[in-house]
C-alpha cells in the first residue's frame, strides 16, 4: 500500500493564511520618528487648526452618510429582528433546528447520545465538508480536522491513496500514474471516530483530553500542554498541533453547533447525503433508522478494540 | 529528657499538621472548580467548546432573506447544496441579525471549474446513482455550443435544468436519452 501526500496550492479564494505582525511592528517607531519631526515646527498651531477642522468636516459628512444606510435595504428589513434601532439576535429564528429535542428543554448531558454515520457508496469527493470544516474552524494551512481520502485498485490488487491537500480542492484529476487499468475508485471521508474506549484520553497526563457524558471526545485547550502523546496514541490519526497556541485540536464532531440543536459544518454541506448525523433519543432520525435497520455497518480498526460511535456504510476491505 | 521528648513529638505533630495544611490549599488552589464533576477533567471544558462562535448557519438561515433564490434552488436538482460552500460562510454575511458585508458571487470559468468539482466524469469515482457527470470538451461538443461557453450558460446554477426544461415546454421537444 503506497500513501502519497501532495500538496497542492489551495484556491486563491479561500485564502486563510495567517496575518503576518510586520505592520503592527513597524507602526509604532513610524509614530516616534513622525512626532519628532513634528514637534519642533513652528507652524504647530496652525496645524492643529487645519486638522481639528478637518476631522469636524469628515465627522458631520459621516453623520450625513449614516442615518440613510443603517435601515438596510431589499428584503433583508422585513425579517430583521429590529426593536427601536438595537439588534436583538435571536438565534432561534436565524437559524433553524436541525436536530430536535435539544433547544426546548435543559441539556440533560447524560441522557444524549449521537451517531455519526459516513455513507462511502455516496461520497463523490467534492471536498465541501473539508472547506466547510476549514472555514468553520479557521484551521491552519497544512493541518486537518476533517479530510477525503481517494483509493484506487488496479487489477492487481494494488491499492493506491492519495489526499492531495486533504481534499479541499476537490479532485479535478485523475490519477494518471497508475500503469495498469484501475478496477475500482471511491472515496473514504475521515473524521474523529468518537471512540468509547479511546486512546487519546487514556494516555493524556494531564486531564486535557476526555470523554465527555453525551459521547464526545474533546480537548480542553486551558489545559493542555501540548506533549502529542494523544497524537501518537489515536489510531485515526486525527489529532494535530496547532501552531499558533501549540494545542492539540481535534475534530469534535462541531460540538458547539449539536449544543445549538445544528448539524456538523461538514454534514450541513454535504450534497449527497454521504455524511449523516443525528441524535438517537430521536427515533425519527435518519441515523437512529440506519442504527436500526438490518444493513452492515462497519467500523474503522475494529481490531483496536476502539469502540468508535463514526461508522461507515458500505466500506471497503482496502480502508485503513 | 520526657519533657525535651514530648517537646519533640509536640514539634513533629505541628510541623505535619502545618504540611498537610500548606498541602491542601495548594491543592485547592490548583485543581479548577468543576474537576472531577464528570471526570478526571475540567467539565467547565465542556460547556466552554459547546459556546464556540458559529461560523456556518444553515441553508434556512439563508433562505430567510433570499426568499426568491430559495424559491428556485427548492425546486431545482440543486436542493441539497449549501448556500455557504459557494458563497462563503453565513458569519461574514450577517452580524447580530444584520447584513454586514457581501459574499462574493462567482462568474466565468469560476463557475466551470466549481461543477467539475462534482460533475467530472474523468474521475471515474462517482457513482451514477448519485450524480450526473459529463466529460467537459465532450459534452459541449455533443450540445453543439462553443467550447468557451461556461456551464451557467445553459445551465441555472441554482436549478440546472430550469432553462432547459422550459425551452422543452416551449418547443415541444423532447430530447431522446440514450
Amino acid at each position: 500500500m503506497k500513501i502519497e501526500n501532495s500538496s497542492k496550492d489551495m484556491s486563491k479564494s479561500d485564502d486563510f493564511s495567517a496575518s503576518t505582525n510586520k505592520n503592527r511592528q513597524s507602526s509604532p517607531n513610524l509614530k516616534e520618528i513622525s512626532s519628532r519631526f513634528i514637534d519642533p515646527s513652528p507652524d504647530m498651531d496652525k496645524r492643529d487648526f487645519i486638522k481639528k477642522v478637518l476631522n469636524g468636516a469628515i465627522a458631520g459628512s459621516l453623520f450625513l452618510v449614516f442615518p440613510m444606510s443603517t435601515p438596510g435595504g431589499g428584503n433583508f428589513e422585513k425579517n430583521s429582528t429590529l426593536k427601536d434601532g438595537v439588534s436583538t439576535f435571536d438565534p432561534t429564528i436565524e437559524l433553524p433546528e436541525e436536530i430536535p429535542g435539544i433547544r426546548d428543554q435543559n441539556y440533560d448531558i447524560h441522557k444524549h447520545n449521537f451517531a455519526f454515520i459516513v455513507d462511502i457508496t455516496r461520497c463523490i469527493g467534492c471536498g465541501s465538508c473539508c472547506v466547510a470544516d476549514k472555514r468553520e474552524y479557521n484551521v491552519p494551512d497544512g493541518n486537518y480536522r476533517t479530510w477525503v481520502e481517494r483509493y484506487v485498485k488496479d487489477f492487481d490488487d494494488q491499492v493506491y491513496v492519495d489526499c492531495p491537500n486533504g481534499g479541499l480542492d476537490g479532485y479535478q484529476k485523475p490519477r494518471d500514474d497508475i500503469p495498469i487499468g484501475t478496477r475500482d475508485t471511491f472515496f473514504v471521508p475521515k473524521l474523529c471516530n468518537m471512540c468509547k474506549e479511546a486512546p487519546c484520553v487514556q494516555v493524556c497526563p494531564v486531564g486535557a483530553t476526555f470523554l465527555s457524558p453525551d459521547g464526545f471526545v474533546l480537548v480542553d485547550s486551558d489545559r493542555c500542554v501540548g506533549c502529542a502523546y494523544c497524537i501518537q496514541a489515536c489510531p485515526y490519526s486525527v489529532r494535530f498541533i496547532h501552531p499558533v497556541t501549540k494545542t492539540v485540536e481535534k475534530c469534535t464532531w462541531c460540538y458547539h453547533r449539536v449544543r445549538r440543536g445544528l448539524l456538523p459544518a461538514c454534514v450541513e454541506v454535504c450534497p449527497t447525503g454521504a455524511r449523516k448525523f443525528g441524535s438517537l433519543n430521536d427515533e425519527n432520525s435518519e441515523v437512529y433508522k440506519i442504527l436500526k435497520g438490518p444493513g452492515v455497518l462497519t467500523v474503522l480498526k475494529q481490531s483496536m478494540g476502539t469502540l468508535p460511535a463514526l461508522y461507515y456504510m458500505g466500506q471497503r476491505l482496502e480502508v485503513v | 529528657m520526657v519533657l525535651k521528648h514530648s517537646v519533640r513529638i509536640i514539634l513533629v505533630v505541628l510541623s505535619v499538621v502545618v504540611m498537610a495544611g500548606v498541602g491542601l490549599v495548594v491543592k485547592a488552589q490548583l485543581i479548577p472548580k468543576s474537576f472531577g464533576l464528570y471526570g478526571p477533567y475540567r467539565a467547565d471544558a465542556i460547556d466552554e467548546e459547546g459556546q464556540r462562535v458559529l461560523r456556518h448557519g444553515t441553508n434556512g438561515s439563508c433562505f430567510r432573506c433570499h426568499q426568491y433564490e430559495a424559491t428556485i434552488h427548492l425546486k431545482g436538482e440543486h436542493k441539497t447544496i449549501s448556500c455557504e460552500f459557494c458563497h462563503g460562510t453565513y458569519s461574514d454575511h450577517v452580524s447580530n441579525g444584520r447584513k454586514m458585508a457581501n459574499l462574493p458571487v462567482k462568474k466565468g470559468t469560476e463557475i466551470t471549474t466549481l461543477c467539475l468539482r462534482c460533475h467530472n466524469t474523468e474521475i471515474k469515482a462517482r457513482s451514477t446513482m448519485v450524480i450526473k457527470t459529463v466529460g467537459m470538451p465532450d459534452h459541449l461538443k455533443k450540445q453543439n455550443v462553443k467550447l468557451t461557453h461556461t456551464c451557467n450558460q445553459c445551465h441555472h446554477v441554482h436549478a440546472p435544468l430550469k432553462y432547459i426544461n422550459e425551452a422543452k415546454k416551449i418547443t415541444g421537444l423532447m430530447e431522446k436519452r440514450p
